[in-house]
Formats: structure tokens, sequence, C-alpha cells
């Protein structure tokens, strides 16, 4: 007798009520989540050892969508809310899902903090390149050059060196198409003792469909392909999505030093 | 080794990624319609598929994954 299978492997992880998932088709947040459930999966840990916290915005909506202990915490609490649940049972393996709202407009000093004390968490920085759909407003790490209204430049931020200097232990960098290597990012940094920064590449589809250059989905992935370039090891200072014209990806820090 | 894919239409929202990162072409968009109006992809030639898991991994949305046949023993 054939045994049919008719569930995803990752459905014991997700809340099948909230799909179809609230992304927009072929959204890197998705391709996240997978690899983190799959992550999950290959350490095999105890599922009620595992929290999750999340924000708001379009990454917030990843702590509706697992069957696991999850929190969607106000803007700018994240990594606070994560650091004082970290401390209040040391078991506990933490994730924490970042957005650009969440870190770098409101919760910025937690973030530094957090990597100043070496708490024991896992970042998922999820890196779409705007906030709240603001395509005329410059921000924090809006692409150097971009289009706005009242012309105004900044730089954007240097995620990996940020995290680096306040003094994380892990730190590397993925697009959506590298979820093999994220995979393995993501379980040494479950297993790392300290703070772990993992920065997901992934430009916003809505973003880039009004821009012009970048259709759909199937378009973003060769985007991805022709314009990334592993280096592992890279030097942090050498990161900046500025300069270059490919974007650097790779595992940029792995050390044993300060454990919180 | 037969390999069976399983679609799950109804979280299926159409980005075509699954048909992209096939290397043995075994997917094709469909012209069929789901309930939410994406086009869903159909198993056109399933004896080419390897089980590399491409499909799964890369879908956002939780709707495909392969997995090989196995038969129970004893029931």
């Amino acid at each position: 007798m054939k045994s049919i299978e008719r569930y995803h492997p990752a459905d014991s992880f997700l809340n099948t009520d909230s799909f179809p998932s609230v992304w927009c088709p072929g959204c890197g947040i998705g391709t996240a989540v997978y690899t983190f459930i799959e992550s999950v999966k290959e350490v095999n840990i105890d599922l009620d050892k595992i929290a999750v916290i999340s924000g708001i915005g379009c990454t917030g909506k990843i702590a509706e969508c697992l069957k696991l202990n999850t929190s969607s915490v106000t803007d700018g609490s994240v990594v606070d809310c994560a650091v004082q649940l970290k401390e209040k049972d040391k078991d506990l393996t933490v994730a924490v899902f970042l957005n650009n709202a969440d870190f770098l407009l409101s919760g910025a000093k937690d973030f530094i903090d957090a990597g100043k004390k070496g708490a024991d968490l896992i970042v998922i920085y999820v890196n779409n390149f705007i906030c709240a759909i603001s395509e005329n407003k410059i921000f924090p790490i809006s692409p150097f050059m971009r289009m706005s209204i009242d012309n105004e430049f900044e730089l954007p931020y240097n995620i990996p060196y940020l995290a680096k200097s306040c003094g994380a232990n892990y730190v590397a960098r993925w697009t959506p198409i590298h979820a093999g290597w994220m995979k393995y990012s993501i379980i040494e940094g479950i297993l790392k003792k300290g703070f772990s920064v993992i920065e997901v590449v992934s430009p916003c589809l809505l973003y880039n469909a009004n821009n012009g250059s970048i259709q759909d989905a199937v378009d973003r992935m060769r985007f991805y392909n022709d314009n990334s370039e592993i280096k592992v090891g890279e030097s942090a200072e050498n990161l900046d999505l500025r300069s270059q014209n490919k974007v650097i990806i790779g595992k940029f820090m792995d050390s044993e030093e300060k454990a919180g | 080794m037969k390999v069976e894919i399983y679609i799950i239409k109804e979280r299926c929202k159409g980005c075509g990624i699954c048909v992209e990162v096939c290397q043995t072409k075994v997917l094709e968009l469909s012209e069929e319609l789901n309930s939410q109006g994406f086009r869903t992809p159909n198993v056109i030639n399933p004896e080419e598929c390897l089980n590399c898991g491409m499909c799964e991994m890369f879908c956002s949305d939780f709707a495909i994954w392969v997995s090989i046949e196995t038969e129970k023993v004893g029931v």
C-alpha cells in the first residue's frame, strides 16, 4: 500500500490557516522562513525551547505564520524584548526577525546594546531597502542615488560592519537564491554562543516593479544571480552596498571571543 | 526511483520560480487559474524529476514539495 504524503514537510511548523500568506509572489521573506524551519529541523532542539520575536510590517507577519512560541511586538522594542526573554530563561533559543523599520528607524540602540552585552540571540535581518513602501523618501538604508522628491542623497549603512563593531560573534550576508548557504548560516548562528547577525538582502518586489528595472520574481532571481559574488572572510569595511557593482555575500566573521 | 511532486494550488501565487529553477523542465505554468486568480504550475514530465528539492526550497508560499514514493510494509 502506497503512503501518500499530503502535507508539506514544513507544515508542522506553520499555522496553515494563515495561508496563502500575505507576502507578494516570490518574496524573499518566505524563503527566509523556509530556511529557518529547515535549520531548526536540522539542529533538532526541543520546540518548546525556541522563541521567535518579530516586529511590524511584512517581516512581522512571520510571527503569525509560525506555530512556535512567537510574538509580534511593537516597533522598536524587538531586540529589547528578545534580550529580556533570554535573560529570563537561559535555555531558550531566541530568534529575532528584523526589518528596516524595527532596526534602523527606532530599534538601533537596542541592537547595539545587545551586541555590546553579548546577548545569545540569532538576528535575521531582512533588508529590503525601503520602509513602508516609501519610494520618494530618503531612509537610512536607501540605495545611493535613488530618485527622490527633494534630490537629497545619503549613503546607506554598512550593516555587517555595524554588527561587527558592536560586538557580534557571527556575521553573514546572503540573498534568497543562496538559500542552501543561508540554511547552514542559520544553523551555525543557532549553535553559536553570543550575538549572531545574518543579513538577507531581499529587495522589495513592489518597489522594483514601480522602478521598471525588475518586473517579477524570476527577473529578481536572475538579478541576484548576476549581481552577487561570494567572498567568504572578506573584511567588513569593504561590504558597502554602494561602492561596488556587485553585492558581496558570504560569512564574514565567526569568532568565539565573547560568549554571553 | 519514483519521485512524487505535490502542489497545493490554493496556496500558489504563480510567481514562476519553481518553473525557472527546475533544471530538467518538469514543471510548466498552466493556463488554469486558482481561486485567487493566479496561474499555477503543472507537472508535464514527472519521469525527469531528480528529487533535488530546489522548487521546494525557493517556494516562498510553501505550495510545492517533492518526496520519494515509499511503500508501507505490512498494512
